[in-house]
């Protein structure tokens, strides 16, 4: 089972990056292209592109050079030890928020669309549950959890899909005519919500354990069209359903978009609940992928393996943390502060790809 | 005469086996020689000895051939230590006094070695019969179907008071020396009494000795033995049960049956997806059932609801109570027909199955299609070909029918992926319960 995907395609690095373009419909890029759509969204998502996948190639040829090994291994042996500290400390907040807005947005989608009556702690308990099972196995399980859970899953969304691009309902019109505002000049808001997208590469820091062999053209060219058709989908098929005023008006459009499809000869009528049942399971796996990031990226700030009290610790962490933000935050406030979160983030993924390029290439020369 | 040692040895192994009815002590003489026995009769066998031993005794006239003749004897060896002897009398060998020597003849009886039939694993076509309850008949079963000089058996003893005689089998070609090395250093690490059967070592397998899961597979036939040899798995076969332990165990050896590679590709393929759906559905339904009536009855076309809605009017307490009352009913009915005598094993299932659940409909206490539900539950359950596995999902659908209680569809859904993370999560002697292929030697 191990070594077999490395020859054309590596598919454990087509997974990360795949699982964050799913994701991305619940950490509310859509509905921020969707808000600058006549303000610079079309051209943010052009230049978008070529960032992530920039990007994706330098950060992931770098890691590369350290094949088999994370971060936390790779620095083990530096001398800077109170640094390395400082750095692990600082950069796992960026995956735990990553993981924490999904959670608490999807959270907050549970208990509009499915669990209306259910206070919200209640859901993120069970989440919480979940979640902690998974982050403390090992990164090859997760992997592995990760491979299943997108095999059951891949048939739902892409039927999902299909049904959206054959609808009837789906105006082309509208879609063509936020088209025509190509040429404004872009958000910098729509760039950063857009390379969001892409950023799954990014979970190469610790992920890198399970990647042998090098990372061949083909996962980019992959990564590329997947990118693309993921960007459009995202971002058009709710104006086309709700047209290019109407999809505004919507805090999850693309939830909204999915309750206007209709399987006619399924006991399963509306779609939205085979969408949510999707994206329970992925935004599991997704918010698990991310914080076992910052779990492996706290455990690297000790030495040696961690006592059962540290981990407690971390756990503890984690769950205050999220408690907090499921108790402060109501969908707006986090709408909103996810709009400044994605650039800040853009911002540290440049200032880390960058850094860890010369780093890693001084080393090795 | 005997010598002063000889004489030394057999009053202490004397003392040390406390007299019983069939404890044989007898002392017998020819002009020129003198012989003594002890041996246990009731798992000696009499009649072997006295055609090796006693007949040979009185037929041979000088002592010196007599020696040679034992000597030379395949079943006969030579006494080593007292410890061992004792154990070997106890498993029905006999002790020789002749001279300055002590010999142990092996003249054990072996009563269970009649092949039985298959009756847990059982399919259409293939073999028939499965293994005794006689070590080596098994090993013969064994090699009769794997004649191959790269079939190592290794033996060792388990259980602190039973000693029971376990063998190790694997093929040196296709096993990874690796497993094999960890699965003996289980063997040895076993922590039991008794030990009686191979199924017993379920729960030793995991470090907290409770295990849910099995990470073994335990079976009755020889021909699936022959196979899983042939695939690098090591089998262990346990003195006077006549099921074979596979080691290491993943899912889909526990989802196989042997109808799939006795059956042609399509059929088996389709046999295989119909068993992974009733493991889903068995497992899933009755939590969905919960999260549906009582959660979201509009996930449902509202002809649908509508029906089940409609069947649930006269049930005068929600739905958690109907299914668990339900499938309380189920399980007592399963277990019921597994403890009766054959003769009536068919009434019960009738009286249960059939007017037990009309009967339950009509009085109201559940609706017609939870009647529905938990029989197709039951008959999916039964659809898992290895008994053991069959067992876990009956214990796993009440995770989730619990979880649906609390959280509706969020709870069946997360519960089922909380089931595949811990199943992840599981391996059986470093193989990946969910993985898919088989390792080789020689990879990591």
């Amino acid at each position: 089972m191990n070594d077999r995907g490395g020859r054309l395609l590596n598919r454990y690095f087509l997974y990360l990056v795949l699982l964050n373009m799913f994701v991305n419909v619940i950490i509310f890029v859509p509905k921020i292209l969707i808000e600058y759509r006549y303000e610079g969204a079309v051209m943010g998502v052009v230049i978008a592109v070529p960032i992530g996948m920039a990007l994706t190639y330098l950060y992931s040829t770098a890691m590369n050079q350290f094949p088999e090994q994370g971060l936390p291994e790779i620095v083990e042996q530096g001398k800077h030890r109170k640094l390395t500290i400082l750095f692990f400390g600082t950069i796992q907040f960026m995956w735990f928020t990553a993981g924490l807005i999904t959670l608490i947005g999807f959270i907050d989608i549970l208990s509009r669309f499915v669990n209306p009556e259910m206070p919200k702690l209640g859901l993120l308990g069970i989440y919480l549950a979940g979640i902690f099972l998974i982050i403390q196995l090992p990164t090859q399980r997760i992997m592995y959890f990760l491979e299943i859970v997108l095999l059951i899953n891949i048939p739902l969304i892409s039927l999902i899909i299909f049904k959206a691009f054959i609808n009837e309902y789906l105006s082309w019109d509208s879609i063509l005519e936020v088209g025509t505002h190509i040429f404004t000049r872009p958000s910098l808001k729509a760039v950063a919500a857009a390379t969001y997208c892409f950023s799954g590469y990014m979970n190469l820091i610790i992920f890198n354990r399970l990647i042998r062999g090098k990372l061949k053209i083909w996962n980019f060219t992959a990564i590329l069209f997947l990118g693309l058709f993921n960007l459009f989908t995202t971002f058009l098929i709710p104006i086309g359903f709700h047209g290019s005023d109407g999809a505004q008006e919507y805090l999850y459009p693309w939830i909204s978009t999915s309750d206007s499809l209709r399987l006619v000869y399924s006991p399963i009528e509306r779609a939205i609940f085979l969408f949510l049942m999707f994206y329970m399971s992925i935004t599991l796996v997704s918010v698990s992928v991310h914080w076992h990031v910052a779990y492996e990226l706290i455990k690297g700030m000790f030495k040696g393996k961690i006592s059962k009290k540290k981990n407690g610790l971390i756990l503890g962490y984690f769950t205050v943390l999220a408690v907090l933000g499921v108790i402060y935050f109501n969908s707006l406030l986090l709408n909103r502060l996810t709009v400044y979160w994605m650039i800040f983030r853009l911002g540290v993924e440049i200032v880390i790809v960058a850094g860890f390029v010369l780093w890693a290439r001084r080393r090795t020369t | 005469m005997p010598s002063n040692k000889v004489i030394a040895i057999r009053e202490s192994l004397k003392s040390k086996l406390q007299p019983s009815e069939d404890l044989v002590f007898k002392e017998k003489f020819t002009k020129e020689k003198y012989l003594e026995v002890l041996y246990i009769k009731t798992i000696s066998d009499e009649v072997v000895l006295h055609e090796n031993v006693v007949k040979p005794f009185f037929e041979t006239d000088s002592p010196e051939d007599f020696l040679n003749y034992l000597q030379s004897h395949a079943q006969i060896k030579a006494y080593e230590n007292e410890q061992k002897a004792i154990d070997d009398v106890l498993r029905g060998e006999a002790v020789l006094f002749y001279q300055d020597h002590v010999f142990l003849f092996d003249c054990k009886v072996d009563r269970n070695n009649a092949v039985l039939d298959t009756t847990v694993e059982t399919t259409i076509q293939g073999p028939q019969s499965g293994f005794s309850e006689s070590l080596p008949v098994n090993l013969g079963l064994i090699r009769h179907r794997y004649p191959h000089t790269s079939l190592m058996v290794e033996s060792t003893e388990v259980g602190r008071l039973s000693k029971t005689k376990v063998m190790i089998l694997h093929d040196s070609k296709f096993a990874d020396p690796v497993t094999v090395k960890r699965i003996k250093k289980f063997l040895g690490e076993v922590n039991i009494d008794m030990l009686e059967t191979g199924e017993q070592l379920f729960d030793s397998l995991k470090k907290s000795n409770r295990a849910l899961f099995p990470l073994m597979l335990v079976t009755e036939r020889p021909d699936r033995v022959a196979v899983n040899l042939s695939n690098g798995k090591v089998i262990i076969l346990v003195q006077g049960s006549p099921y074979a332990v596979i080691l290491p165990t993943v899912m889909k050896d526990l989802m196989s049956s042997m109808e799939d590679i006795y059956q042609s590709y399509w059929i088996a393929k389709f046999l295989q997806l119909l068993r992974y759906t009733a493991f889903n559905v068995s497992m899933i339904l009755p939590g969905l059932y919960v999260a549906i009536s009582s959660y979201n009855p509009e996930v449902f076309r509202v002809q649908l609801a509508l029906s089940i809605a409609g069947s649930r009017t006269g049930i005068p307490y929600p739905s958690f109570v109907e299914v668990l009352l339900m499938l309380f009913m189920m399980e007592l009915l399963i277990e019921a027909s597994i403890r009766l005598p054959k003769a009536i094993g068919p009434t019960a299932t009738t009286v249960g199955g059939l007017i037990l659940g009309q009967a339950a409909a009509e009085a109201g206490l559940a609706s017609n299609i939870m009647t529905v539900i938990v029989s197709f539950v039951a008959i999916s359950n039964f659809v898992i070909p290895i008994n053991a596995f069959s067992f876990t999902i009956r214990v796993l659908k009440y995770f989730i029918l619990l979880l649906s209680t609390l959280f509706g569809l969020v709870g069946v859904v997360l519960g089922f992926f909380m089931i595949i993370a811990y199943m992840v999560k599981l391996d059986s002697f470093g193989e990946a319960f969910l993985s898919a292929l088989q390792s080789k030697p020689g990879k990591q």
